[in-house]
């Protein structure tokens, strides 16, 4: 018989899926080049998420231009993070760029605490209701994914269609050689750091219609994005764009056929025997 | 006169220092309180921070009038950040550096059930606010810790008892064809509510058709609406903090899930200022479970002096929060710290000698305050020593609340009911059953 609710659940887990995969692509997009893991990214994410709340509800800006400068915000975050923290210890153990980022994502939920207050805030925008046949979807969701689909797009042709693009890839290759062949490193590495940030802004434009903005937001996605990273294969951006919706669909479907707490369990068992099977990623060369 | 004072002269006089009684400087003595709340993470801005304003307030108010039995009250406020190790190692740090007389406070039950077993162990007292797991005490036997606050099994009855009463008369069904959901955050707190719900919710016989926990943390509950939906119930029994109340009431919307009652269990919904700005009229006619906010109460029902108090209470909380809509969770917060100082502290202090753990615990067995006698309305008596629950007030109870208009009300108990029940939620409101 036709269980139109679990046909339901496996449309949600893709949505789910696309707001996983917006998360992890920034993320992706600076390991794989720079090669150290921002851990705090998605506070980076709470970031943009406070900078569209404060924009559009108390400064009244249009939601495009709020969401427009917290884009163009978190950008600027990310290569100030790289520059003043990433930039004087990547020659050092990779431990230690794990801490600093880990030390940046303490503060940046305290600072939060202190300057915006422990408030969940929300911009107030009621969402449309999709309806089809006897199926429901969040609006907010099919944003988010069709906006993973665009992002991952737009990133593939800027990266194997423009001279800047190909520098990126080329530094993620081979550190060591691209400077002899006339490449900055440093610039690659600030630029890269920025297009990160900006991805973090995106996510966070689309977060922040479907969840209330408070200094721990980033607890709830934090985990979750980086997993499913490393699933995918730290660096590797397509893996981790189907990981994030293989990890959805466990997520949802498990939820829908057996507890909800199930859903998670049978993902975290699927990553640990990745671990296992793959340790490098599912689509590791 | 240049008086030259040596170096040695200086360490010898203060070495003499503890040898002369403290009062001899017109100092007073002083209890010291270790008050453990979140002050930041999720659980403040879900009824954390009302806590610890609520307490720090009633600390202040018997200090001003000149502290408990000529002691003046020192309390350290320590910050458990929303998370479990993190009020441990408060707690450590308050009991062995501090050295505080006792500790206090604590929101979250998952950070109350392992300090109170410690406490416990180290024969220190422990008074806890607000957490509200039944299991911090059940079976556990344990001496030095009491809680006057309610538990999470009267929580979870409160609301089927409601729903049972109401059946017939406004859901218009026998109470064998309610069908009811319980959905929870899985810890010890929501675990707890959840099990007194489905406890009385058979008791009583009604229809249980799902009874689902789920993180408190988790990014996504579509797959649990869904299932709600498919599952068609007439009342959602929920317990959970605040960003996961907001996630599942915003996911319901969007998924399509309607209902004729939600009945909240303390926590997030004990804030509905916090709601009604996020989901405006969507949050009315929602209901919540909790010991009743002290200011809802006809003072003329209460012991003398205690309306006072609370008007105090409530005057100090909009003071310094500047919001009108005062919490459930500030009047917790303030009414056991409130019993604790004027109560049981004085008590052990006259009639035991101090105020060391076994003068507070035998203070604490000879609690005797009766209905009415606290500002929440309800009397103190704690479960003795032997019995399933020691250490828990036996007198506590809630009450169902629901929010109409911007207003709360209190619909059950009969006894202390300020308006009729909005059952089922009237047609045209976003989550009416249709």
């Amino acid at each position: 018989m036709f269980d139109s609710f679990l046909l339901e659940s496996i449309i949600n887990g893709l949505l789910l899926g696309g707001v996983l995969a917006l998360l992890a692509l920034g993320l992706n997009l600076v390991f794989g080049v720079i090669d150290v893991v921002w851990i705090c990214y998605a506070e980076l994410v709470m970031v943009g998420m406070y900078a569209i709340f404060f924009l559009y509800v108390y400064y009244e800006v249009p939601l495009p231009g709020a969401i427009t400068a917290a884009v163009l915000g978190v950008a600027l975050l990310g290569v100030i993070l790289h520059r003043f923290v990433i930039e004087p210890v990547l020659g050092t153990a990779p431990i230690n760029q794990l801490l600093v980022t880990g030390g940046v994502l303490f503060f940046l939920q305290a600072a939060a605490t202190l300057a915006f207050g422990i408030e969940f805030r929300n911009i107030g925008i009621r969402m449309p209701v999709v309806e089809f046949g006897d199926m429901f979807f969040s609006f907010a969701r099919i944003l988010a994914f069709a906006t993973a689909l665009v992002g991952v797009l737009l990133l593939w042709l800027f990266l194997t269609r423009t001279y800047l693009g190909t520098a990126i890839r080329a530094i993620s290759q081979d550190r060591e050689i691209m400077p002899l062949m006339g490449v900055d490193p440093r610039r690659i590495y600030l630029i890269t750091s920025a297009i990160g940030g900006g991805m973090a802004g995106v996510a966070a434009s689309l977060l922040v219609l479907q969840y209330d903005v408070h200094p721990a937001i980033g607890l709830s996605f934090g985990p979750i994005t980086f997993m499913v990273c490393v699933m995918g294969g730290l660096g590797n951006m397509l893996g981790g764009f189907v990981a994030a919706f293989i990890f959805a669909q466990f997520i949802s479907v498990g939820g829908y056929l057996f507890q909800i707490e199930w859903g998670y369990v049978i993902a975290f068992c699927f990553f640990i025997a990745m671990m296992f099977i793959r340790p490098k990623g599912l689509f590791s060369r | 006169m240049h008086h030259h004072l040596s170096r040695r002269g200086l360490l010898g006089g203060a070495s003499a220092l503890p040898l002369v009684p403290a009062t001899a400087f017109g100092q007073q003595r002083e209890i010291k309180l270790g008050v453990i709340y979140d002050y930041t993470g999720p659980f403040a801005g879900g009824g954390s921070l009302a806590s610890a304003i609520g307490t720090k307030h009633a600390i202040d108010m018997i200090n001003e009038r000149g502290g408990v039995e000529g002691h003046r009250l020192n309390a350290i406020y320590a910050d458990a950040q929303s998370r479990t190790e993190v009020a441990i190692n408060e707690m450590t740090r308050l009991l062995e550096q501090e050295r505080v007389d006792i500790i206090m406070g604590v929101f979250s039950s998952a950070h109350c059930v392992p300090m109170a077993q410690r406490v416990n162990q180290q024969r220190r007292f422990m008074w806890a606010n607000v957490c509200v797991a039944s299991s911090v005490f059940k079976d556990r036997n344990l001496e030095y810790v009491f809680r006057a606050q309610v538990h999470s099994d009267q929580f979870g009855e409160a609301s089927c008892r409601f729903v049972a009463e109401n059946a017939q008369s406004r859901l218009g069904k026998p109470v064998r064809d309610v069908r009811v959901a319980i959905i929870y955050e899985d810890g010890p707190y929501g675990a707890g509510v959840a099990a007194g719900n489905e406890a009385t919710a058979r008791e009583l016989g009604l229809r249980l058709v799902l009874k689902e926990g789920y993180a408190a943390t988790a990014p996504d509950l579509s797959s649990l609406v869904t299932k709600l939906r498919r599952e068609r119930p007439d009342v959602i029994l929920h317990t959970g903090y605040n960003p996961d109340i907001t996630l599942f009431l915003r996911q319901s919307r969007e998924l399509g899930l309607r209902w004729r009652a939600l009945i909240g269990h303390g926590a997030g919904y004990g804030q509905i200022d916090r709601l009604q700005q996020t989901f405006r009229q969507d949050a009315n006619y929602i209901y919540n479970v909790d010991p009743v906010a002290a200011q809802l109460l006809n003072p003329a029902s209460l012991a003398p002096g205690l309306g006072d108090v609370t008007a105090e209470m409530v005057r100090r909380y909009r003071a310094e929060t500047n919001v009108t809509e005062v919490p459930p969770h500030t009047s917790m917060g303030f009414n056991q710290t409130w019993i604790l100082l004027t109560d049981v502290l004085p008590r052990a202090i006259r009639n035991h000698g101090g105020f060391t753990p076994d003068a507070l615990r035998q203070a604490a067995l000879a609690t005797d305050i009766p209905v009415g006698g606290t500002i929440q309305g309800y009397g103190v008596q704690f479960n003795p020593p032997g019995h399933p629950m020691a250490g828990q007030n036996a007198r506590s109870t809630p009450v169902v609340m629901q929010y109409v208009d911007g207003q709360t009300k209190i619909v059950w108990p009969e006894a202390l009911k300020t308006a009729d029940p909005v059952l089922p939620l009237p047609a045209g409101h976003a989550y009416a059953a249709r």
